[in-house]
């Protein structure tokens, strides 16, 4: 029987801004990105059915997505953040078919530079106020972020004598920046398994990978954190290294995929961080960790972001929704699909298959 | 057609032996891709369903094969394996 094709075309409305205090600081320098998404779903069968879960970025005043379209010829889809992490995903899915199975999404993201003040934070660190009931689940384990064992010896090793939670963070992201290195041969961002990481004692990696490390120890000292997963969307003013375009501000960001990561200080709020990126600068640009360019970008990135980027989400170890035959995921910072429980591989645009854009507007 | 397939597939496989096997160290959903091709490759598979949620693999064969195939397989994968039901 043939099958009835749908083209559907969605926009979203944007939803309200929350201002929090740290959030106050960071509207200047505003850049605008045309991000497209093309899938054509690939199997090594004739015929065959597909489901698609493709993050969306969230909503805070640094980011914010001007419209969302889509169409393609799916049979079912729905924009859902179904999922303890409140991540939002654009849920596609095919019936059984040999046909092509085709999506297209179209987005404007607008970012402004994000930074909280250091004055503001060291402040605010000194009064030491009690942690939100709804910001302490960020001090809870998950299967890849262990706050026990040999993660929590290192912790107490980096912080013993030190009482504010600033000073606390400042000693745990100087050991991670100085110890970690980036490993080109990890695949994609990596898997983020902080436990193994110290107990294999190999600190090479990519950007989930260090950054969970960071997550692990900040938890374990009892600081909230969370990694943040989004991609890059263009040209970095910093480095090559972080971000690049062509002379029109044109970037195939296929496998831009990139995780950060924020530690919560109450009183200032969520803080940005993004520890992987000094080692990427490092790898890239060939510099060594003393170099004056290096510790520029370490001072920067303690508390500020860049953002040539957009954030997904802060899921780690969770369940989509509709619920895949493969859970919990990892990380949902890529593209994911499912062909009869098998699941296809994100790491890989071709043979997935998709192709990520972004055209950065003057 | 397609019912002929089918008929022939549910026959196949209900006279295929089964294991299942316990694998450890998966941590993502694309290490049961992992151990699904590795098991797949072994002469005389038919069928392999895993699933990270429980950790384990299901595999379906039409031949004696020893059990420390499927282990072996799995070890090469980068994972390890014990059998729980045969």
């Amino acid at each position: 029987m043939k099958r009835r094709e749908f083209i559907k075309t969605s926009a979203l409305a944007i939803g309200a801004v929350t201002i929090v205090p740290n959030e106050l600081f960071a509207s200047k320098n505003s850049r605008r990105f045309k991000v497209i998404y093309d899938f054509d779903i690939k199997y090594d069968e004739k015929e065959f059915p597909a489901k698609l879960w493709n993050p969306l970025p969230y909503e805070s005043d640094y980011q914010s997505v001007k419209y969302l379209r889509f169409n393609g010829n799916y049979d079912n889809y729905n924009i859902n953040s179904d999922n303890s992490e409140d991540a939002k995903i654009l849920y596609t899915s095919w019936k059984k078919s040999d046909k092509k199975k085709t999506l297209h999404v179209e987005m404007e993201i607008e970012t402004s530079y994000r930074e909280v003040p250091l004055k503001l934070i060291k402040k605010a660190s000194k009064e030491n106020l009690p942690i939100p009931q709804e910001i302490k689940k960020f001090l809870e384990p998950s299967s890849h972020i262990p706050t026990d064992g040999k993660i929590k010896e290192i912790a107490e090793k980096l912080t013993k004598n030190i009482n504010d939670n600033f000073k606390k963070v400042q000693a745990i992201y100087d050991w991670v920046t100085k110890t970690t290195f980036r490993d080109p041969k990890v695949i994609g961002c990596g898997v983020g398994n902080a436990g193994k990481m110290v107990e294999s004692g190999y600190f090479g990696g990519k950007c989930t990978d260090i950054s969970s490390l960071f997550v692990a120890l900040l938890r374990a000292s009892g600081i909230p954190a969370r990694d943040i997963f989004g991609i890059r969307l263009g040209k970095s003013k910093f480095s090559k290294a972080l971000g690049k375009s062509d002379a029109k501000g044109f970037a195939n960001i296929s496998t831009w995929q990139h995780c950060r990561c924020e530690y919560y200080i109450a009183g200032a709020g969520w803080i940005p961080a993004d520890p992987a990126d000094i080692t990427k600068l490092e790898l890239v640009e060939r510099l060594k960790y003393n170099d004056k360019r290096v510790k520029e970008l370490r001072d920067r990135y303690i508390n500020s972001w860049e953002m040539n980027w957009v954030g997904f989400n802060h899921g780690r170890d969770f369940i989509l929704s509709p619920k895949p035959e493969q859970f919990p995921i990892n990380m949902l910072g890529y593209p994911y699909a499912e062909v009869d429980g098998d699941v296809l591989n994100y790491y890989s645009p071709r043979a997935f298959s998709y192709k990520i854009t972004s055209q950065e507007e003057k | 057609m397609r019912y002929i397939f089918l008929a022939l597939t549910l026959i196949t496989l209900s006279f295929a032996k089964v294991v299942t096997i316990h694998v450890e160290g998966m941590t993502c959903p694309l290490c049961t891709m992992a151990v699904k091709k590795s098991l797949k490759k072994i002469d005389g598979v038919k069928k392999v369903k895993v699933r990270l949620n429980t950790k384990k693999a299901t595999v379906y064969f039409d031949k004696n094969i020893d059990n420390q195939k499927f282990i072996k397989a799995i070890k090469e994968a980068g994972y390890s394996g014990k059998v729980i039901k045969k």
